[in-house]
């Protein structure tokens, strides 16, 4: 990894180990990969003609040879101005309308929340008919009347359904959303209001090779754009409503309310099928691609009169929102239902290349890279990329492992790139071009192949590292500096009097050991113990003893280790004694009185245990530090301090002895995960900094009680021990020359610039980074991004994980923002917020977050600003349809959120340290979690347990407006479930779901939900159990919230609806009036 | 005239050591820059000198206090409350953690303070040649 000989990196002061021999690796080789000496049979092409890989579409004109070309392809239709029809960012196929709706939400009774007082009385008028213009008509009445709550014309009726044919109670909602779509002259049947682009027939293949399918290409459906625009009425910003809209339109939508009004109980985009906005000005007024349902060519409104030279390619490709002015005010709105959301299109990004990684391991915040300085600064937006190396894969897609049986593997002998596909093979196979650092390097002679008449390697396909963007090689000698280590394992454990009132020491004890067989590396694995409260307890697990001995150490100052050897020892031979000590601990400190910790002193005693290997280090803290050094003080959460230049000091480590410790600990190789269980301040912030610097994770369960979080920590305790890790890692980027990798986001130390030192990494860490361009013109037509990470697996090998990417560079930010990846976006921009607030004040890292937004959205305005007539219209690139609602999420979560009493300082640190390590899917399900109505849903169906899961209920958008009294609704979002049951929820409900001795208890937040001996329960933990499977990460534990239950209401359910005004911030549709304004206030 | 001329000596030797030790600690955020040293041995390597450096340079400006040379010591106040305000702090030494995201503020900080003790170290010369040019005439006037 380093560029000084095959150093890997590691420290070279790294102590050599006796005690873990390197494993032989029996001889293995991948298929294909045996030499071929011999003199090539078949001159190659002359070095011009190099191979073009296998997997890149054949551009229809005639192929040019060269690879350069190849690449350059999907670039050049743009420079040229011919557009290839997009594959539309989502696969061919049934749009999401088709799935089966949920009819149970189809017709509840209109609901009046109580927060609105009478004003959504109004939706008793709310007659549902199929007819758009007699729905309009009775929607707009309504909506005068609830001129403060926008949303509250939202009914949860979705009145395409109720009101012309009742909702059957399955799937054939489908059916009855057809006539009212029939309703409409422009489509005459669903099927053709949902017209395919063009190119979309011809499948993926029309796809430029490596590159986003979705937002980069313009529609050639840009004809049909321009040739609808005469027959429309003339385009208004303002919404020219058509007559029969009876009222002036309330919400800013001119739309008929097929959408403001009714879809959006189900989703704004797609439950309903759609149909074609017969005049939506403004309104996605873009060719609607992930809106997508829409079908009918959209219409000229959005388009501002001169966008009829569609020749010219002045197509317009944006998206925008109207604000229309609120009558008898200077304000304006924006209608809710019309907002943006991520309900129904879950984050799934399609791979950008045949030859590129997975974006699972590697995405960009744009897959198009500015060539010039210039262009990096009109961005405004994070540019950067997001990194899991380790991503679990679905089976059959796991990454090819490659052995280089007796050679090196081979690397570029500058940049010490990886060979990867897109190298360039040249002079008959002899040499090849490194594509990072265009060096030509010679083809080891065992490495040799021939090339076929395209320049390609012959023997391409059957090697993985020529054919895949993701490879693991193993690695040889060259690449250690000692032996592999052992997969270890140490706990460092508080024993003190509130870990064993609460049932901790119980549960870790009894849950280490029921993982001991899980542990991976059999039979290499070490296993070390010790516990510690004002003294320090250590355990000898010799294997020869029959029980382990315990050795207090009260020499706090200057802890010593009483044995030299023995406290770490090898699991399976001492397998007896460490179940005896697992067995034994609990009752062993069940009488403990000590509530002190001396948490400092066992850490450099831990340290001198571990020093040796290295490993994982797992503490388990209940309380606050309190003796010897690393003690902490009671900071306490002062609100004096809030606003005030010393806010950050709060969220830093208070003392520098943990950061200390981490840089020991990341220097010899330890990883530390900290689970921490006060139920009163024990100083996150400063404690994280063990997990922050050495790749691990903060756990933290406030309140601890065995009964509640039992499983909870359980499970996050197994899954720790158990998954995958890599061990004494180091990755590092690489990137082609003119750019450079600058700040690093995440739980990690660097080692050198560009170095990360991880010591224990696994699969559910991501990392985040930035680039900057150092050349002042990129002149290449691609750049290669190519990760590369050494580590140890727990079988004792030597690997290289090394996934490859390569983006084309651009000149034109239109095509940056068009290529832009929102939810690389949004997890770099938190990261960056969570990264701010510990070095300023909260309000100023939201502020930084919001000031991004802005700035990007106005340079984008100002793109269009000449061409297009944007006054009142907020416009953005359909790839960042949903930045204005991330941003705010951003600003509005936990890490984020507030200020003083807004949350305690633990779980902000808590929620900043999980910020940093989540992937991006984890990531926008916490910013945005998934909220339905559970109540019907699980009413549904027959009498069996699991029968009624016909899918999941359709997420409704989080605003407070759609919390039903009668209802149940759950929100998920990734870390945990709150189930929240409305004040009239019927009683035989409540009494299924709680049992009937908690049915009636006013206070739930000490009950666990139990499966119980009820149809519903049995559902509900059915389904809940589902909900898990998809998140192996971590335990969603379900926490039970009544209505009105203050304030952990607000806490858990109310603070969570981002678009709800909460927390000093404003809601989703203010925010996006607020952000117009902002906009167009700087622009002019 | 003696005392002053030793005074002399004794603050150019001082300054002389200050700038070597910034040189050294420049060198070091430089070697780590550039990947020769890794974090660990930079910053221990800094770290060491930052509390000589300190008080060397404390007990510099009280010499100039002591002897009489407001004017300098004058000078020399602002960067001894700046290094106090970093000391009490905590914040004077260099963090391993982070070093890697401080080094440009570091290399800042440090090039500021070399070009002021440049400055010290011209009025240390200027003050040593005029004091050994008024002792050798004092000399000359005595014989």
């Amino acid at each position: 990894m380093q560029q000084q000989g095959g150093n890997p990196g590691l420290p070279a002061e790294f102590p050599h180990s006796s005690t873990s021999p390197a494993q032989q690796r029996p001889p293995y080789t991948v298929p294909g990969s045996i030499p071929r000496p011999g003199p090539p049979s078949w001159q190659g092409p002359p070095p011009g003609t190099q191979f073009r890989p296998q997997g890149v579409p054949q551009p229809s004109s005639g192929a040019p040879p060269t690879l350069a070309n190849a690449l350059s392809n999907p670039i050049s239709p743009f420079q040229s101005g011919s557009y290839q029809r997009p594959v539309a960012g989502r696969p061919p196929g049934p749009p999401a309308v088709f799935q089966p709706s949920q009819p149970s939400l189809g017709a509840p009774p209109p609901f009046q929340p109580s927060t609105f007082g009478g004003s959504s009385q109004a939706d008793g008028s709310w007659s549902p008919v199929s007819n758009p213009n007699s729905a309009s008509v009775g929607f707009s009445p309504k909506a005068s009347s609830t001129g403060g709550s926008p949303f509250s014309n939202v009914s949860p009726v979705p009145s395409t359904f109720g009101g012309s044919i009742p909702p059957p109670p399955t799937s054939s909602s489908l059916g009855s959303g057809f006539p009212i779509s029939s309703a409409y002259p422009a489509s005459s049947t669903p099927v053709t209001s949902f017209p395919r682009p063009p190119q979309v027939a011809s499948g993926p293949g029309a796809r430029p090779p490596f590159y986003a399918p979705g937002p980069y290409n313009l529609p050639p459906t840009g004809h049909q754009f321009s040739s609808a625009p005469p027959q429309q009425p003339p385009p208004s910003s303002f919404g020219p409503s058509p007559p029969s809209f009876g009222a002036p339109p309330q919400f800013g939508t001119p739309t008929p309310p097929q959408f403001g009004g009714t879809a959006p109980s189900q989703g704004y985009y797609s439950t309903a099928p759609p149909p074609p906005p017969p005049i939506t000005p403004g309104i996605y007024a873009g060719e609607g691609q992930q809106v997508g349902s829409y079908g009918a060519p959209p219409l000229a409104g959005g388009y501002g009169g001169n966008l009829q030279q569609p020749a010219q390619g002045l197509v317009e490709d944006f998206q925008s929102l109207s604000l229309v002015p609120l009558p008898g005010s200077v304000e304006s709105a924006v209608d809710p239902g019309m907002l943006p959301r991520p309900l129904d299109s879950p984050d799934d990004v399609k791979s950008t290349g045949t030859m590129n990684c997975n974006p699972r391991y590697l995405r960009l915040s744009t897959n198009a890279m500015p060539n010039s300085h210039s262009l990096v600064a009109r961005w405004h937006l994070p540019l950067g990329a997001v990194v899991h190396p380790l991503a679990e894969a679905p089976p059959g897609e796991e990454v090819p492992v490659v052995n280089f049986v007796g050679s090196s593997i081979v690397r570029c002998r500058r940049c010490r790139a990886y060979i990867n596909p897109y190298v360039m093979f040249t002079d008959g196979g002899r040499r090849w071009r490194c594509n990072v650092c265009v060096l030509l390097n010679e083809v080891p002679i065992e490495y040799f192949c021939s090339l076929d008449e395209n320049g390609r390697r012959r023997d391409a396909d059957e090697r993985p590292e020529l054919s895949c963007g993701s490879v693991e090689f193993v690695a040889q000698t060259e690449y250690m500096v000692r032996p592999p280590m052992p997969p270890v394992y140490f706990f460092l454990i508080d024993v003190s009097i509130s870990a064993v009132k609460s049932g901790m020491l119980k549960v870790a004890a009894e849950t280490i050991k029921a993982t001991l067989d899980k542990l991976p590396g059999f039979p290499r694995t070490q296993i070390g113990f010790l516990t510690f409260d004002s003294m320090l307890h250590f355990y000898n697990l010799k294997s020869s003893l029959m029980q382990p001995q315990m050795m207090v150490v009260a020499d706090l100052d200057d802890p010593f280790l009483p044995l030299p050897d023995d406290l770490l020892v090898n699991l399976s031979e001492s397998r007896v004694v460490v179940d005896a000590l697992l067995d034994s601990l609990p009752s062993l400190f069940e009488k403990n009185i000590s509530i002190e910790s001396a948490l400092g002193p066992a850490l450099k005693a831990t340290f001198m245990i571990m020093s040796q290997l290295g490993g994982k280090l797992l503490v388990f803290q209940s309380t606050l530090p309190s003796l010897g050094v690393g003690r902490l003080k009671l900071r306490g959460d002062d609100p004096r301090i809030y606003g005030t230049e010393k806010e950050y000091l709060l969220r830093g480590s208070e003392e520098q002895f943990y950061k200390h410790m981490a840089a020991d600990f990341s220097k010899y190789q330890i990883g530390v995960n900290i689970y921490a269980f006060g139920d009163r301040y024990t100083d996150l912030a400063s404690l994280g900094t063990l997990a922050k610097y050495t790749g691990g994770q903060v756990c933290y369960y406030p309140g601890f009680q065995a009964y509640l979080h039992g499983e909870k920590f359980s499970y996050e305790l197994a899954r720790d021990l158990s998954r995958e890790t890599a061990w004494e890692a180091v990755m590092r980027i690489r990137c082609g020359k003119g750019i450079r990798f600058s700040s690093f986001h995440g739980h990690f130390m660097l080692r050198s610039s560009d170095l990360m030192a991880l010591p224990a990494v696994d699969c559910d860490k991501a990392f985040s980074m930035q680039l900057t361009l150092e050349d002042t013109l990129l002149t290449t037509n691609t750049v290669y991004f190519q990760v590369a990470l050494l580590y140890t697996s727990s079988t004792g090998e030597r690997r290289i994980r090394v996934h490859t990417m390569a983006t084309p560079v651009v000149s034109d930010l239109g095509e940056m923002y068009r290529a832009a990846d929102v939810g690389a976006i949004a997890s770099i921009m938190s990261r960056l917020g969570v990264d701010k607030s510990m070095q300023s004040k909260l309000e100023d890292a939201r502020q930084t977050t919001q000031q991004r937004l802005h700035r990007s959205l106005r340079e984008y305005r100002n793109m269009f600003a000449v061409q297009h007539r944007t006054s009142n219209r907020l416009l953005f690139p359909e790839s960042l349809r949903l930045l204005p609602l991330y941003t705010l999420a951003i600003c509005k979560n936990l890490a984020l959120r507030g200020g003083y009493g807004d949350t305690t300082p633990d779980e902000r640190s808590a929620m900043g340290f999980e910020i940093m390590t989540m992937s991006i899917s984890r990531l926008l399900k916490l910013l945005y979690p998934a909220f339905f109505r559970i109540d019907e849903f699980l009413l549904q169906g027959g009498k069996g347990e699991t029968d009624f899961m016909m899918g999941l209920p359709k997420p409704v958008p989080l605003a407070s407006e759609r919390l039903d009294p009668r209802g149940a609704f759950l929100l998920n979002d990734g870390l945990r479930f709150v189930l929240w049951l409305g004040k009239v929820l019927p009683d035989e409900f409540v009494k299924q779901i709680l049992g009937p001795e908690f049915a009636y208890s006013p206070d739930l937040s000490k009950v666990a939900l139990q499966e119980h001996d009820s149809i519903l329960s049995k559902r509900l933990v059915a389904m809940l159990r589902e909900l898990r499977k998809m998140n192996p990460a971590v335990y969603q534990q379900c926490i039970l919230l009544r209505q009105g239950e203050q304030p952990r209401e607000g806490n858990l359910v109310l603070g969570n609806l981002v678009e709800d005004q909460t927390g000093g911030l404003s809601g989703y549709a203010d925010w996006i009036v607020q952000t117009y304004r902002h906009i167009s206030q700087k622009a002019s | 005239m003696a005392l002053e001329l030793v005074l002399g000596i004794i603050t150019f030797l001082a300054v002389a050591a200050l700038l070597g030790i910034l040189i050294y600690q420049l060198m070091c955020l430089s070697d780590l820059e550039f990947d020769y040293i890794n974090p660990f041995d930079s910053a221990s390597r800094i770290n060491k000198l930052v509390v000589p450096e300190i008080a060397l340079h404390v007990g510099l400006s009280c010499l100039y206090l002591v002897f009489g040379y407001w004017l300098i010591f004058l000078i020399n106040v602002p960067l001894i409350y700046y290094h106090g305000r970093l000391y009490l702090e905590h914040r004077h030494l260099v963090d391993v953690t982070e070093i890697f995201n401080s080094l440009n503020r570091e290399k800042m900080y440090r090039l500021i303070k070399l070009a002021f003790y440049i400055l010290l170290f011209f009025l240390a010369i200027y003050r040593l040649v005029a004091a050994s040019v008024h002792a050798l005439l004092d000399n000359e006037h005595a014989g």
